[in-house]
C-alpha cells in the first residue's frame, strides 16, 4: 500500500519514503512534516518488494524503524548501488536520547528517538541531509585523492623503469613520458601504465 | 562453594541475532552459567546487523554476538563511525551454507543429464558455469543474496565461485534480511543465498531450495561469530569480561555433547529466541545437512562448531584469521589497501585475555565437564535419532 502525495514542481521538495506499517507512527511523521518541504510516501513492504519500491519511487531520503530487519539491505544500497546514495534516517521508540544522540554526533546515520516531535523532527531531517551531503562530498574528495595518489605512483614507477633500462636521468625520464603523452594525446598516467605493462611483458619473456 | 569475586559490572545486556550459532549465549542463560560466574545477563534479540553494531558502539549493548568481519569493519569505520571493538572469544566456527533455488538445481540436473545422486557433494560452483553463460546471452546475471556485505557469508560465496574459476563479477550479490531470504528464493527474486542456520534448513523443509555446500567445506574451522565488546569497556571491566568468557567457555564445552546439542535446539526454538521449529534448527547442530526434500541428508559433522578438538584453545581468537579475512576484504574491494596498515588486528583478535582467563579459572574444581548442568527437558518424540531420519 502506498499513499502517494502530490509532488509539486518546486525543486525544494524532498521525497521521503517512510517504511512502516504502524498507523500511529505514520500519522505522527505525516503531521509533523505536514507544512514542510518533506513529502512523505509510506510503504509497509519488506525485502525484495521494498527494494523494488525504492527503485521505482527514487526517494531522496528513507526513514525506517531502527529495529527493522530491512535496515541492512537499505544501508548496503548506499555502498553498492550505482544510483545516487540516499540518507537513511532511523527512528526508535526508546527514550535513551543521550545514547542515540551520541551516535548521531559521531556517525553518518541520523536517529529520531522517542516520540516524533514536530519541531524537532524537521531539524533532525535537515541535519541528516546536510550531514549526508557533506559525507558524500568528503567521500568523493577522498576517492579523487586516492586516484591522484595511484596515478602519481604509476608515473613514478614508469620513470624508475626508464631510468633503469635507458639510463635516463629522472628529468629525462619524465620528459620522455610527457612527450609520448602529448604525441599520442593521452594522459600521462595512461602512458605510464602502458610503459609498465610493456615492462612486465619484457620481464616475463626475458 | 566457589567464592565469587567482585565484578565491576555484574549486570550485562548482550545482543544476539536469531541464528542457530547464537547457541552458546542462549545455553549459558538457560543453564544458569552466567549466574554461576556472578553475572546477571539480559539477552536482547536484534533484527539487523547494523543496528546490533550501532548499539554496541554506543553502549546500549555491553557485548554482542558479531560477524568476524564486522569487528574489523568497526575498527576501520566502514559504513559506521570508526570504533575500537575487540573480539576476545570465538563463539562459533562454520555454520553457513549455500542454497540454490529449486529452479537452478533442476537446471543443473538437466544440463548434466544426471540424477541427483550423481552430483557430487559438496557441489562445485563449476555446475553454475553453463547457467551463467546462458543468462549472459539474455543480458542477465544470477542473483545471490547475503545478509551483510562485511560477512563471512559474502567472502565464502566468493571463494566458492573463485575455486571454480568464476569471478564474483559474473553474478550479482545483494543484501537482504535473513527473514526475507527464503521467500525471495521461493518467488524467484534470487537464485541462491549464502546464510547461516536455520535458514538453509528452512528452505529445504519448505521444498524450495537445494543446499549443496556448507562453510565447513569452503573454509573449514574458520571463526564465524565472535563475542564483541568495546576495547574501552573491556579495559574497564576486566574481571567482568573474564567471568563472561568463563560462562561462555563452559557453554561451548556443554555443546560438545551431541545429546546436549539436541537440547540446545529445543531451547533455541523458543519464541524468545529463534521462534522456529526444532526440526529446522536441530539438523545442523547434530551434524546433518539437509540437502533437498525427499533426499537423504548429508553428514557434515562440523556443520556447527563451538569448540575445537583441543578444547583449551577452542574459543581462542587468532590474528591469522583476521589477516585472512582482511585479504578477502581487500579482494572484494571492501577495504582499500591504504587503510589496511592502520588496522590493529593484534588488538582486535588478541588471545591474551582468553589465556589469562583460562589460566586463572580452569583449574578450579567447578569446571569439570561432568559437573556441567543437565537440562533434562528433552522431548522424547523428537529424539535425535528420529530427527536425523526425517527427510
Amino acid at each position: 500500500m502506498k499513499n502517494k502525495v502530490n509532488i509539486s514542481k518546486t525543486t525544494d521538495i524532498i521525497k521521503v519514503l517512510l517504511v512502516e506499517n504502524d498507523k500511529s507512527k505514520i500519522s505522527e511523521f505525516t503531521s509533523a512534516l505536514d507544512q514542510s518541504n518533506y513529502h512523505i510516501s509510506q510503504v509497509s513492504t519488506s525485502g525484495m518488494s521494498l527494494l523494488r519500491e525504492v527503485n521505482a519511487f527514487e526517494p531522496d531520503m528513507i526513514i525506517i524503524d531502527i529495529e527493522s530487519p530491512d535496515r541492512d539491505m537499505l544501508d548496503s544500497l548506499n555502498r553498492i548501488s550505482k544510483s545516487a546514495p540516499k540518507p537513511v534516517v532511523m527512528f526508535s521508540d526508546r527514550e535513551d536520547t543521550d545514547l542515540i544522540n551520541a551516535l548521531v554526533k559521531s556517525g553518518v546515520t541520523a536517529y529520531v528517538a522517542g516520540e516524533v516531535n514536530p519541531s524537532r523532527v524537521k531539524s533532525i531531517l535537515d541535519t541528516a541531509i546536510a550531514r549526508f551531503t557533506e559525507y558524500q562530498q568528503l567521500k568523493k574528495e577522498l576517492e579523487v585523492t586516492k586516484q591522484k595518489l595511484t596515478n602519481h605512483r604509476v608515473v613514478e614507477q614508469a620513470k624508475l623503469w626508464l631510468m633503469k633500462t635507458k639510463n635516463h636521468s629522472e628529468e629525462q625520464a619524465y620528459q620522455s613520458i610527457r612527450k609520448m603523452a602529448m604525441d599520442n594525446s593521452q594522459k600521462i598516467e595512461d602512458v605510464a601504465k602502458n610503459i609498465l605493462s610493456l615492462a612486465s611483458m619484457l620481464e616475463m619473456s626475458s | 562453594m566457589r567464592k565469587i569475586e567482585k565484578l565491576e559490572q555484574p549486570q550485562l545486556t548482550i545482543g544476539f541475532m536469531e541464528l542457530t550459532d547464537c547457541a552458546p549465549l542462549i545455553v549459558a542463560k538457560e543453564l544458569g552459567l552466567y549466574e554461576k560466574w556472578g553475572l546477571s545477563v539480559t539477552l536482547e534479540k536484534q533484527h539487523s546487523w547494523a543496528t546490533l553494531r550501532d548499539k554496541l558502539h554506543t553502549g546500549l549493548l555491553d557485548s554482542a554476538q558479531m560477524l568476524v568481519p564486522m569487528a574489523i569493519a568497526s575498527n576501520l569505520g566502514l559504513n559506521c563511525p570508526k570504533t575500537e571493538v575487540v573480539a576476545p572469544f570465538v563463539l562459533s566456527r562454520n555454520g553457513n551454507a549455500i542454497t540454490l533455488s529449486e529452479n537452478i538445481y533442476q537446471e543443473i540436473l538437466r544440463i548434466h543429464k544426471s540424477k541427483a545422486s550423481k552430483i557430487q557433494l559438496p557441489i562445485q560452483a563449476e555446475h553454475l558455469k553453463p547457467i551463467i553463460k546462458k543468462y549472459k546471452t539474455y543480458g542477465k546475471k544470477l542473483k545471490f543474496a547475503v545478509v551483510f556485505p562485511y560477512s563471512c557469508h559474502y567472502y565464502q560465496l566468493v571463494s566458492w565461485l573463485n575455486s571454480s574459476g568464476i569471478s564474483e563479477k559474473e553474478i550479482e550479490i545483494i543484501t537482504i534480511s535473513p527473514a526475507n531470504m527464503v521467500s525471495a528464493l521461493k518467488v524467484g527474486d534470487i537464485d541462491g543465498f549464502c546464510v547461516g542456520g536455520p535458514w538453509n534448513a528452512q528452505a529445504v523443509r519448505d521444498k524450495i531450495g537445494f543446499t549443496g555446500v556448507t562453510s565447513s567445506d569452503i573454509w573449514p574451522g574458520t571463526p564465524e561469530k565472535v563475542l564483541a565488546m568495546l576495547g574501552a569497556w573491556q579495559c574497564k571491566n576486566k574481571r567482568t569480561a573474564q567471568a563472561l568468557i568463563m560462562a561462555l567457555y563452559e557453554s561451548c564445552l556443554w555443546l560438545q555433547n551431541i545429546t546436549h546439542r539436541f537440547e540446545a535446539a529445543c531451547l533455541l526454538s523458543k519464541p524468545c529466541y529463534l521462534n522456529t521449529k526444532v526440526e529446522i534448527i536441530a539438523p545442523s547442530l547434530l551434524g546433518s545437512c539437509l540437502t533437498f526434500y525427499n533426499t537423504q541428508p548429508r553428514e557434515v559433522p562440523s556443520y556447527n562448531q563451538f569448540s575445537l578438538p583441543d578444547e583449551r584453545i577452542g574459543n581462542c581468537p587468532d590474528t591469522i584469521d583476521g589477516e585472512m579475512l582482511v585479504r578477502h576484504m581487500l579482494q572484494a574491494e571492501h577495504v582499500s589497501s591504504i587503510a589496511q596498515p592502520a588496522l590493529p588486528l593484534n588488538t582486535i583478535f588478541s588471545s591474551s585475555l582468553y589465556h589469562q582467563t583460562l589460566d586463572r579459572h580452569l583449574n578450579s574444581k567447578t569446571l569439570m565437564k561432568e559437573n556441567l548442568p543437565k537440562t533434562g527437558n528433552i522431548n522424547e518424540a523428537l529424539a535425535p535419532q528420529t530427527l536425523l531420519k526425517m527427510k
